[in-house]
């Protein structure tokens, strides 16, 4: 493949951007707000005969009690391993029987359920999502399974190629006692320690209809859906666990370096960051443009110095995390070890220059183009307006979030950005770096860039 | 003779055949309910075993029973000669005409049921049995240069997605030029005669647009998704690049190391690729697909300037490639820009075929690699069909049996019953060649590679000599048809599907018949491909464990 993968940095305007030029503006969704407080949003799109559904939990990891992390997660996919009247091969026998897709992946804020399916089997997939949110079994034998595997997953993504793990090593480090730093899907000795109690007792606490948002776009009538959903939620209780206010991390003051060694690593992988923004910065738009043109795309500063002239490595991306308190911001990329020093100077000039000379107007409108020339295909199936419109709900973000955003990447400038940048990416004197190669190699050089703490890529935590 | 007569008298016989008329009816009836109601497997054999159970209980109750003008008595106390068996039994012929009747009717006129369009394609026309079920908007045209267009409208948003085909990959190798094609896929995105190393991309960018390129065995694609308002720019710029490519030695030296870092990052520190790596170079002795298609490290050090000349000439002429259109465009603005941009680049002489055909493996191959590794992996591959063999689709479907879900039976087998291995996946090589039928295996730390490799081979013996029930296979269509519909509801999806058919099937409008196709396919065909393919003859095992995780196993 000739590209990187953009994922990390582009997942960060997912929700971000509208060709202004073209009016595209989210359809309009039916709100419901059950007794119990379940949110349904439900909207018809009829052009192929499939269903997305989207539900989400609010809540996530940072609900993980302390030492247990990955426990959210753990649960949420615990409720495919048996629910109601069905085990787990019997579920499982359900979903794949029909065809459908049903996922679950937990987040730092939230737990999603994602089902999509042929619209004939509607009936058989919310029957299916409501037991496992109402009913789920938990059963023992499941839960061992599934927590052993997870760890020895773990240690096969150590086996493969690093480049996933380098942001989790680089939140975890930064974030080191806060909880955006846990692991969402724990680490070794976490999910070691949690036991069925564990399980139950945060699914008394937290998985609850006030909880709860439900999202369904697709080939049904409306009405009809509504009425499915509310009968099989209306009658669903209500949890009192506290959703934690999680506290602003500070700034990160002078630099450290976390060194974790893969013997005999042909290449090293470096996350370099600070501490960044939340969802809610309000120059949103101004920032996007901004990471476009830093490292969210191919012609990015990034990717044109480190790959295109120096041909240094495959991929280089800027990466935000913007949760509901400030998040991360950082320069993610990997070159072969002997590169190691030169790749990641040119990477901390690379961020010099952001800050001294910013973008010329050109530049700025070619950015601004790209992100509303690529904002459509994220709005384009039922399954993706269903995790936009339940997205939307969950963190309390009105329509306006999508619909005006077009006109704010429009109307953004110049100095509008250079202020962003200046004020969100951090200066080359604070910076944390966690670095993944061969530590025999590369210890004596990367020493340059503050004091090291060491670690083995075998050690069963993600922070040391 | 009396009990005959008594038999006939009693209507015992016309009750029969009534009887049996009206079972055929309901096992038409169900068959076809079932199918465009979607009711459970089990639905249409439960009603037959009713009917089977009901029969001798109907037979029984027309002997024992009479109806009389009072009521129904049991026979036996009925006055023979107040009986009315014979006027019962006109009412029996009548009942036995009209369900005549009807089952001829409903034999003639299958419509009378409701049909959704999507789970019941219409019946061929005879005259065109494939166009029939291609949406009539999707249109394509071949160039005087032999660029083959097709383009499908689709104004859900305002975007659009160009896919171009380039008949070069992998196997249009040999040793000393392996991982060209992909190199050159890389090159292309550097430097025209008209554009400086960098413009393509900062010229698409800014017009909103963004691309991709991937490079396997048998094609090369480049993908471009931009909003409509960018058109006229991308055609500009993929005629420019396909015509004029000018190659700047800096720039190849340069981009040279990026392609040993996607080595190293993709082959070198990924345990499944560089097992699966020396799997494929196993598995073929004589034909390119042992290549693997980012190239050998030596090879990668020396490609020459004249390599990628000759390549460029040869692959990327007109007459090799084919390009997709979807979204918000019309079928005439695209075929004008087409006739307008990529009309005038000349056609070159066909590329050379690939000749060499693989020999028939004539036994087990085994390979071993050593590697730091918590987790050893297990990989066993199968040569197969080529993608255009009516045997690839039969082979996909066994393969969604056998590893897709949580209910397949090698996730069962091997992750849930037994914790054998964290994962089983399964790869299907549909190219223009045989290629191989794969199961990639992740086991638990210190897992039993022996113990693991014998279940997968149970189970696939299973498959040879029990076959596959109709509930899985029914399955397994389920997940096809419901993945045929997700892969359409975008327009990406739609210039890849097109694409693929068009190039590896010879004619994109067999994607509409796949539907069908996976509909007529039999259990017992499922047997007979696991027959034909999993023969440990030909199979080619390959292990990956850490040498230092002590005594192999």
């Amino acid at each position: 493949m000739k590209r990187v993968l953009l994922t990390a940095a582009l997942a960060c305007c997912a929700l971000a951007g509208q060709a202004a030029a073209q009016g595209v503006t989210l359809p309009a969704v039916e709100r419901v707000e059950l007794d119990n407080g379940v949110v349904l949003l439900v909207t018809e799109q009829r052009d192929v005969p499939l269903v997305g559904l989207e539900v989400i939990v609010r809540g996530g990891a940072i609900t993980d009690p302390d030492g247990k992390a990955g426990l959210a997660s753990l649960m949420l996919g615990l409720m495919e391993k048996g629910a109601g009247s069905r085990n787990a091969d019997a579920f499982a026998e359900a979903v794949d029987g029909v065809g459908g897709s049903l996922t679950t992946s937990a987040g730092l804020e939230t737990l999603n359920i994602s089902a999509e399916f042929l619209s004939r089997d509607t009936g058989l997939m919310v029957e299916l999502v409501a037991d496992m949110l109402q009913a789920p079994r938990f059963d023992g034998e499941e839960l061992r399974k599934l927590r052993d595997r997870r760890i020895d997953l773990l240690r096969a993504a150590k086996d493969r190629d690093p480049r996933e793990l380098s942001p989790l090593y680089g939140n975890a480090f930064l974030f080191t006692g806060h909880p955006y730093g846990r692991p969402v899907n724990g680490d070794e000795t976490s999910l070691a320690s949690l036991r069925a109690s564990d399980v139950r007792g945060y699914y008394e606490d937290f998985v609850g209809a006030n909880r709860l948002v439900i999202a369904a776009v697709g080939d049904f009538d409306a009405a009809d859906m509504i009425s499915l959903l509310t009968l099989a939620f209306a009658d669903w209780r209500t949890v009192e666990g506290p959703l934690p206010e999680v506290p602003a991390a500070p700034p990160e003051d002078g630099r450290r370096v976390l060194l974790v060694d893969k013997p005999g690593a042909t290449q090293s992988y470096f996350w370099i960051g600070n501490i960044g923004v939340s969802r809610s910065y309000p120059q949103r738009a101004e920032l996007d443009i901004a990471n476009t043109l830093f490292g969210g795309r191919f012609t990015s500063l990034l990717v044109d110095e480190l790959r295109t002239k120096a041909g240094l490595t495959y991929s280089a991306y800027s990466a935000l995390l913007r949760p509901s308190a400030p998040g991360s911001v950082a320069v993610v990329s990997y070159t072969k070890t002997s590169s190691t020093i030169e790749a990641i100077d040119l990477a901390l000039g690379l961020l010099g220059r952001l800050h001294e000379t910013g973008f010329d107007p050109e530049l700025i409108a070619s950015g601004k183009n790209y992100i509303l020339g690529q904002f459509p295909p994220g709005y384009e199936t039922a399954a993706q307006l269903a995790e936009q419109f339940a997205n939307l709900e969950a963190f309390g973000l009105g329509a306006g979030y999508v619909n005006d955003y077009g006109a704010a990447v429009a109307a953004a400038d110049v100095e509008a950005i250079q202020a962003v940048i200046d004020a969100v990416y951090p200066r080359q004197d604070d910076l944390v770096f966690v670095i993944i190669g061969d530590a025999e190699t590369i210890r004596d050089s990367v020493a340059k860039y503050g004091p090291i703490t060491e670690m083995a890529l075998t050690d069963p935590r993600f922070s040391p | 003779m009396a009990l005959f007569n008594e038999l006939r008298r009693r209507n015992v016989f016309k009750v029969a055949l009534l009887y049996a008329l009206a079972s055929l009816l309901v096992v038409w009836l169900v068959d076809s309910v079932q199918a465009r109601f979607a009711l459970p497997v089990w639905t249409d054999t439960f009603a037959y075993f009713i009917l089977a159970v009901a029969f001798p209980v109907a037979l029984w109750l027309a002997w024992t029973y009479e109806i009389t003008p009072v009521g129904i008595k049991k026979a036996d106390d009925v006055d023979q000669t107040q009986s009315i068996v014979y006027k019962t039994g006109q009412k029996l012929n009548a009942a036995v005409a009209v369900l005549l009747v009807l089952g001829v009717l409903a034999m003639l006129g299958q419509g009378l049921l409701p049909t959704f369009e999507f789970l019941v394609p219409d019946p061929p026309e005879g005259e065109a049995p494939i166009s029939a079920r291609t949406p009539p908007e999707i249109r394509s045209l071949t160039l005087g240069n032999g660029l083959e267009i097709i383009v499908w409208p689709d104004h859900d948003i305002p975007n659009v997605a160009m896919y171009n085909f380039v008949r070069a990959g992998g196997r249009n190798e040999y040793p000393g030029i392996t991982g060209v094609s992909h190199f050159f896929e890389h090159m292309m995105f550097l430097g025209t005669e008209n554009l400086e190393p960098g413009e393509f991309d900062r010229t698409m960018e800014a017009a909103g647009g963004r691309n991709n390129a991937y490079t396997n065995q048998d094609v090369t694609v480049y993908l471009d998704w931009f909003p409509r308002s960018a058109l006229e720019t991308i055609f500009e710029l993929e005629a420019d690049r396909f015509e004029n490519l000018n190659i700047v030695p800096e720039v190849f030296e340069s981009e040279r190391q990026v392609v040993f870092s996607e080595r190293r990052s993709s082959i070198d520190n990924n345990n499944a690729w560089k097992l699966l790596e020396q799997v494929q170079a196993t598995a073929f002795v004589a034909h390119p697909y042992q290549f693997p298609v980012v190239g050998w490290p030596s090879d990668i050090g020396s490609w020459t300037q004249d390599d990628l000349v000759n390549f460029y000439r040869t692959y990327y002429a007109p007459n090799n490639r084919t390009i997709v259109v979807t979204g918000d465009v019309t079928t005439e603005e695209i075929f004008a820009l087409a006739d307008e941009y990529f009309a005038p680049i000349p056609a070159q002489p066909s590329p050379p075929p690939v000749r060499t055909v693989e020999p028939i493996q004539a036994g087990e191959r085994r390979i071993a690699v050593g590697a730091p590794a918590q987790t050893p992996l297990l990989q066993a591959a199968f040569h197969s069909a080529r993608a255009a063999d009516p045997d690839a689709l039969t082979l996909s479907l066994l393969l969604r049996i056998l590893t897709d879900g949580d209910s397949s039976r090698l996730h069962r087998a091997l992750v849930e019953d037994a914790g054998l291995a964290l994962s089983v996946d399964s790869y299907l090589h549909e190219g223009f060649d045989p290629g191989l039928t794969l199961f990639l295996l992740t086991l638990p730390p210190g897992g039993d590679v022996d113990a693991a490799e014998r279940r997968l081979l149970a189970e696939l013996e299973r498959v040879i000599n029990d076959g596959v029930s109709r509930e899985e296979v029914a399955k397994a269509r389920n997940k096809l048809l419901a993945d045929f519909w997700r892969e359409l509801s975008t327009i990406s999806g739609k210039a890849g599907a097109l694409g693929r058919y068009q190039v590896f099937h010879g004619n994109y409008e067999k994607l509409f018949l796949q539907p069908e196709l996976v509909e007529a396919i039999t259990t017992e065909d499922l047997r007979a491909v696991a027959t034909e393919v999993f023969r440990v003859t030909n199979m080619t095992v390959g292990v990956l464990r850490d040498p230092a995780a002590g005594a192999a196993r």
